[in-house]
């Protein structure tokens, strides 16, 4: 620790990056630690050089950065969850490239690429990034630009208070991403639990970091979850009943649900050790009258909900591709909502189960593993409905099908290991060792990035106007599964064996195969990672041929296929009248779908504004303040962020309105050019003739 | 964002008894919160205080769904509303009784009359004066991480 605060730098100063480290000493840990700052800081002026050569920056103002437009907010969310993503996916190969070389001996027991407290901090950002920074972005953004698409509403509810959410995540995020450069995350695990992260035990901005991520992140997130709960109950289109709701809104409605119950626990457990650091408070210390088991109870309050906050989004976007490119009806849809509802509400009875061996009796043990054992039961209903589903379907071996097939064979070990780790007497063999490990990567994995990149995969052509590349979407697909298999299946193994987790070194060289195994998993995640950038690059620059001006690419039967591609920032020209659950598809079936509207009026959109902006540069400002101790800062930032939402408050704002004459023009070319583009059928999906017009004889979903 | 939320009410009618909603409201948080805060201050018998903070504290959240939420069971938006309170009221029963049973569980299981956080108190000044962890210090731990 440093001397003093400085009153205008607080604890800011030459030595906290990792420069100074790597001067100080020249190993593997310092080299890879300078060379991960040196990433950003060359990726920041990088971004700099190019945006100003291009003069990208107006654009990039007006055009997304003030935009309050729902699909664009949700463009940003998912933008930002993937260079998110690199960066956890580098992370873990580091891990498993640190592990493999970990062996210690007696004489000489730490060994490996990292030293061990940068080893803590890997598994720290590794953890931290992944859940709150890609799992919670990713889903959010893509409900974000599907879930009003779907509903048939123009916008969000409250389309601003989503720009200030995507505002409260992007600089939680930038408070872990400036953790590389200045000073040091937290070396607690993603969980921090005290009180080995207390004030005495982790002194320093380690812990901080963290903290006020998580807290401004989380504010944005719960935000969201009113934001998305209003939309789906106030800005249905006429006729839209709650049972004709596609299921993936349905899923984000259990996820707006659970978002608003469970991220305020998180809030609670992160503000009362915020209080125990600052303040010299004693909620979870060992004097003084603390109890830190009640911030793992209250944490996991959060944290289970969060996991199927984390899962339903994906499952809804299991139920839309099984149907869509099996061509088929979703088979058994009431029962696919009930599951939905049940795992929502019973997520919040299970929570205990990730620490059984707290102390607690067998009798609130074993009271929390039968219902962890329940909640098996709506995820297996799932399964089965969405296998029904494809069965006896022409099913197009698709990008998000070959997603969907790893899913089935890889989530459903995943959770067969969950049951086995809901019995506490099979958890206290294994527990915090790596077969919990594997089981967590392997629901999150098939479940969770499968779901959202085959999501990503599926309505990308509605946000940008053309396809992925099916090939090198296949590629990256199937790498991600290979990655997974070789990463994580020997980690069950290791975990039998009796390797801990987040251990920086070990003595069993029994251990070293399995070790190579998973390494050699981590290099193919990292190639997944490439081919997945590669497939965005190659597709962008083939945008020609992959264009699918019509709008409609998959012969899909929801409300979101009926719009041009790239959709226009009013989605719809008339906001339609839904008379049957799927009512695109049921407009196929009549004939004659893209019949335009009589007439066309006045559409009022919210105005752009700057506000979300300011927001985010506030509310860094305040928790790198609070990181840093500036305490200035930190009051001014307190005093600016309510001032800036009380200014808006107070001015009347006009909407933009986009007259009916120029809605009218664009939507009668829409209309014409489907008219003049030859129907692709479905034997032709993957080729240029596919023009986003498909042939609606063949609909038979 | 960009309609005024009055739109649909008279707002000369409705402007002024709003204010008076927001103003009772506001004024009755106050009191509560500072009850709250007087209560903890005062000479009461712990549980005493324990009970007023907690009435002070369920009172405030009804004060806050009334007057600033706008929460009623009557009109045509009850159904809703009830719905809305009764969801909410049987997750945080679920979440707050599911906290009782689990600490009150270990708690008992601390080898100790006194509340644990005492407890630990005594173990961590144990452990400091013998130089030695007493098994009261061990059961403290939290042993899993996952």
């Amino acid at each position: 620790m440093k001397g003093m605060t400085s009153p205008i730098f607080g604890n800011l100063d030459w030595t906290v990056t990792p420069y100074t480290d790597l001067l100080q000493q020249v190993n593997s840990s310092t080299i890879v630690s300078a060379g991960a700052a040196s990433v950003l800081v060359l990726g920041g002026i990088a971004v700099l050089v190019l945006f100003t050569w291009m003069g990208w920056w107006g654009p990039l103002y007006r055009n997304w950065l003030t935009s309050p437009d729902a699909k664009k907010i949700g463009i940003m969310y998912v933008t930002l969850a993937l260079i998110m993503l690199a960066r956890g996916i580098i992370e873990g190969f580091v891990i498993r490239a640190h592990q493999a070389t970990a062996l210690g001996t007696l004489a000489r027991p730490e060994s490996g690429l990292v030293s061990p407290d940068h080893f803590a901090q890997l598994f720290s950002t590794h953890g931290t990034i992944m859940i709150f920074f890609v799992a919670m972005p990713l889903l959010i953004g893509l409900i974000n630009f599907v879930l009003p698409q779907q509903l048939g509403a123009r916008d969000m509810a409250f389309p601003v208070l989503n720009q200030i959410s995507l505002g409260l995540t992007a600089s939680g995020a930038g408070l872990v991403m400036i953790s590389l450069l200045l000073g040091k995350f937290g070396t607690g695990g993603w969980t921090m639990y005290p009180p080995y992260t207390g004030k005495d035990f982790s002194p320093g901005e380690g812990v901080d970091y963290w903290l006020w991520a998580i807290l401004i992140s989380g504010m944005g997130s719960t935000l969201t979850g009113m934001n998305f709960a209003v939309t789906i109950f106030k800005k249905r289109a006429p006729g839209m009943h709650f049972m004709r709701m596609p299921l993936f809104c349905w899923t984000s409605l259990c996820v707006a649900i659970m978002l608003i119950y469970a991220m305020p626990a998180l809030t609670v457990s992160s503000a009362m050790l915020a209080l125990d650091r600052y303040a010299g408070f004693h909620f979870f210390t060992n004097d003084a009258g603390g109890n830190m088991m009640n911030y793992a109870n209250i944490f996991w309050m959060f944290g289970h909900p969060e996991v199927y906050i984390l899962i339903l989004p994906a499952f809804g976007v299991f139920s839309e591709i099984s149907s869509t490119f099996s061509g088929k009806r979703l088979y058994g849809y009431t029962s696919l909502v009930i599951a939905s509802m049940s795992i929502a509400v019973i997520s919040f009875t299970v929570w205990l189960h990730h620490f059984f061996t707290m102390g607690q009796s067998a009798g609130v043990n074993i009271a929390f593993g039968i219902a962890t054992m329940i909640i098996g039961v709506p995820t297996g209903v799932k399964i089965y409905d969405w296998m029904a589903t494809m069965w006896r379907g022409r099913v197009r071996i698709t990008t998000p099908v070959v997603y969907l097939t790893g899913f089935f064979l890889l989530f459903v070990i995943g959770g067969l290991s969950g049951i086995i780790l809901a019995n506490p007497s099979i958890d206290y063999q294994v527990h915090n060792s790596t077969f919990l490990v594997a089981h967590f990567h392997n629901v999150i994995i098939p479940g969770v990035l499968y779901g959202m990149l085959a999501g990503i995969h599926y309505w990308f052509p509605k946000a940008f106007g053309f396809r992925l590349s099916e090939t090198w979407g296949r590629r990256t697909a199937l790498l991600f599964v290979g990655g997974f298999i070789f990463t994580f299946m020997p980690l069950y193994v290791l975990g039998l064996m009796g390797m801990p987790r987040r251990s920086p070194t070990f003595q069993n060289p029994d251990f070293m195969a399995w070790m190579y195994i998973a390494a050699f998993g981590g290099v193919l995640m990292l190639c997944a990672l490439a081919s997945l950038v590669w497939t965005f690059w190659t597709s962008y620059r083939n945008r020609l041929a992959l264009a699918v001006p019509g709008g409609d690419p998959w012969n899909g039967s929801t409300l979101e296929w009926s719009t041009p591609a790239p959709v226009p920032e009013w989605t719809f020209p008339r906001i339609p009248h839904v008379d049957k659950r799927n009512d695109w598809g049921e407009k196929k079936r009549a004939g004659d779908p893209w019949k335009g509207p009589e007439t066309y009026t006045d559409i009022e959109l919210p105005a752009n504004t700057a506000l979300g902006l300011l927001i985010t540069g506030g509310s860094f400002a305040l928790g790198f303040a609070m990181v840093w101790h500036i305490w200035w800062l930190a009051v001014l930032c307190c005093l600016a962020l309510p001032g800036l939402v009380a200014l808006r408050g107070m001015r009347l704002i006009e909407p933009k309105i986009i007259p009916a004459a120029q809605v009218e023009e664009a939507d009668r070319r829409f209309r014409q050019q489907v008219a003049s583009l030859a129907p692709a059928s479905r034997a032709d999906e993957e080729t240029e003739r596919n023009r986003g017009v498909p042939d609606i004889s063949e609909f038979a979903g | 964002m960009t309609k005024p939320n009055t739109g649909h009410i008279n707002p000369q009618e409705s402007a002024a008894s709003e204010i008076k909603s927001y103003a009772t409201g506001f004024v009755i948080s106050l009191i509560l919160t500072v009850g709250a805060f007087a209560a903890l201050l005062s000479d009461l018998p712990n549980t005493w205080k324990v009970v007023v903070i907690c009435t002070a504290a369920l009172l405030q959240i009804v004060t806050h769904m009334r007057n600033f939420l706008h929460l009623s069971f009557s009109g045509n938006q009850s159904r809703e509303d009830l719905l809305l309170v009764l969801f909410s009221a049987s997750l945080l029963a679920i979440m707050a009784g599911g906290t009782w049973y689990i600490m009150s569980d270990l708690s008992g299981r601390m080898h100790q009359t006194g509340e644990s956080g005492s407890s630990s108190h005594r173990a961590l000044a144990a452990y400091s004066n013998n130089g030695k962890p007493q098994q009261v210090w061990l059961s403290n731990v939290p042993l899993s991480r996952n």
